[in-house]
């Protein structure tokens, strides 16, 4: 009850994610120490770093995919404490894009948005199916709603994944390297995609390293480094002027 | 040697039909309840469920190491000792054949289908689950609506290889007195000493029926190849 209503008293400029001296262990190696971090409502946070630093697992902490080991996380107002009705709470609000898709082989485009509203958010068929058709058009795919993933291109598919998250009308979305798996003619159909919904307003929390992406929406850059945040700052300066070292030797080595 | 002469084969026709007739009945419900089981015992190993998982291991190593003839005797003779403690006054409750061999066949085949569906969540993409999980989809829908549809798909030649097998092991109801196809062509063959036609007529029938099935999933899959990987 304290929570909601804290919640609710904190209005629109509130922070929907904040993360409180965050620490993820895998058996001996420290994935995430001593990790900060705020996200107020529709703001967009650019999340980079070199492979291995901790970003998917941070995101992943967010949705509890990945159980963090201490500290505090708390999203809509709802602290992730291990309760799977807290777990579930927030996974509801929050959408996630994976680098592989992961969408379900055996269901059609249209099907595999429409599962979760209807299991979920108890939606009927009928409505699952006009808010489905309503978000793969505006992903510019409902031309392919009855098609099956195997038979759609990559960047079709990530922008089906799009979709597939939004139909549950989250609050924040959730990216890690949506298109690092994807040809590089597939690249910008999907980061498209990610800028009109950063236009519309919504909160993300974005893994990429794509810098022209991170220029154009980005209110924040964050820099990770071997599992934590080093640096922190709007897209100009960090790209511009990194402040650290670590920063400074990561964009040397994907300006190339 | 006579020549051959499949007229015998057109009078004792009604006999191998109702033979015919049990070796489908046995084999339909070994199946439905070989699979819902088989899956269940599945699910139960797959979530490593700490006692009844060793359990449900160990039920299904028994059911794969031992001759299904065996365990039809030992049902034969043992569920109605079973029945009789359960029902309180100890007195065995005999079942009949016909009943030994329906729950003995389902039980039996449930640890072999258990085994298919094991392996088949095993390849299941980890990429899967985590999308379910992001999606806030419960256990129950996760693996109704997205895990088990995609294992019993990639299964299926495999769960068809197994029901054929099953179909050919009808015919070990013989030691329950129980008439099957291949028993009903043998009695009727030891009677009027058609051996050749009989049994060459029953093979027939044996080659028709599991390529037919082989048929079947060959078509399904090629749906499924065209729907999704
Ligand atoms: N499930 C896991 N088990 C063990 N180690 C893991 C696991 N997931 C990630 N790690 C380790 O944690 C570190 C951070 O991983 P990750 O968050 O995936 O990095 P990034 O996304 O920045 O490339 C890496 O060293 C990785 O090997
Ligand atoms: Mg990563």
């Amino acid at each position: 009850m304290l929570q909601l209503a804290a919640g609710n008293k904190m209005g629109p400029s509130a922070s929907i994610v904040t993360v409180e001296n965050l620490e993820k262990r895998f058996g001996h190696f420290t994935a995430l120490s001593d990790v900060n971090l705020t996200v107020a409502a529709g703001e967009k946070i650019v999340l980079c770093g070199p492979s291995g630093s901790g970003k998917s697992t941070l995101i992943r902490c967010i949705n509890h995919i990945e159980k963090h080991d201490a500290g505090r996380i708390v999203v809509d107002g709802v602290e992730l404490t291990g309760r799977m009705e807290d777990i579930n709470g927030v996974r509801r609000e929050v959408g996630m894009v994976f680098q592989s898709f992961n969408l379900f082989p055996h269901l059609s485009v249209v099907e595999n948005c429409m599962l979760a509203p209807m299991k979920v958010r108890g939606l009927s068929r009928a409505e699952a199916h006009e808010r489905a058709i309503g978000l793969l058009r505006k992903v510019r795919i409902h031309d392919q709603a009855n098609k099956y993933p195997g038979q759609l291109s990559g960047g079709q598919q990530q922008r089906v994944a799009i979709a597939r998250a939004l139909c549950m009308q989250p609050k924040i979305m959730l990216f890690d390297e949506p298109t690092s798996a994807l040809d590089p003619e597939m690249v910008k159909e999907v980061l498209d995609t990610m800028v009109e919904l950063a236009k519309d307003g919504m909160t993300m929390v974005c893994v990429t390293h794509e810098m022209g992406f991170a220029r154009e929406i980005a209110d924040r850059v964050v820099f990770m480094d071997r599992g934590c945040i080093v640096e922190e700052a709007d897209p100009e300066t960090f790209f511009r002027a990194p402040r650290t070292e670590r920063a400074r030797d990561f964009l040397g080595q994907i300006i190339h | 040697m006579n020549s051959l002469d499949f007229s015998i084969v057109v009078q004792a026709w009604p006999y191998l039909w109702s033979g015919l007739l049990f070796s489908l009945a046995l084999t339909a419900v070994a199946f439905v309840v070989g699979l819902v089981l088989g899956t269940c015992l599945a699910l139960v190993q797959h979530f490593e469920l700490p006692v009844i998982g060793r359990l449900v291991r160990g039920y299904v190593a028994l059911m794969r190491s031992i001759p299904l003839i065996l365990v039809l005797f030992w049902f034969f003779f043992l569920v109605p000792i079973v029945l009789g403690h359960l029902s309180g006054n100890g007195r065995p409750v005999p079942i009949g054949a016909t009943w030994t061999a329906f729950i003995t066949f389902g039980l039996f085949e449930a640890a072999y289908y258990s085994e298919i569906i094991r392996v088949g969540l095993r390849a299941v993409n980890r990429g899967q689950f985590e999308a379910c999980q992001a999606l806030a989809l419960s256990t129950f829908d996760t693996y109704r609506s997205v895990i088990l549809p995609q294992v019993l798909r990639v299964a299926s030649p495999i769960i068809l290889s197994q029901t054929i097998i099953l179909f050919q092991d009808t015919s070990l109801v013989y030691v329950l007195s129980l008439t099957d196809l291949l028993g009903a062509a043998s009695k009727l063959a030891q009677l009027n000493g058609r051996l050749v036609e009989m049994y060459l007529v029953i093979a027939v029938v044996y080659l028709a029926i599991s390529s037919a099935a082989s048929q079947c999933v060959a078509s399904l899959r090629k749906r499924y190849a065209i729907a999704g990987r």
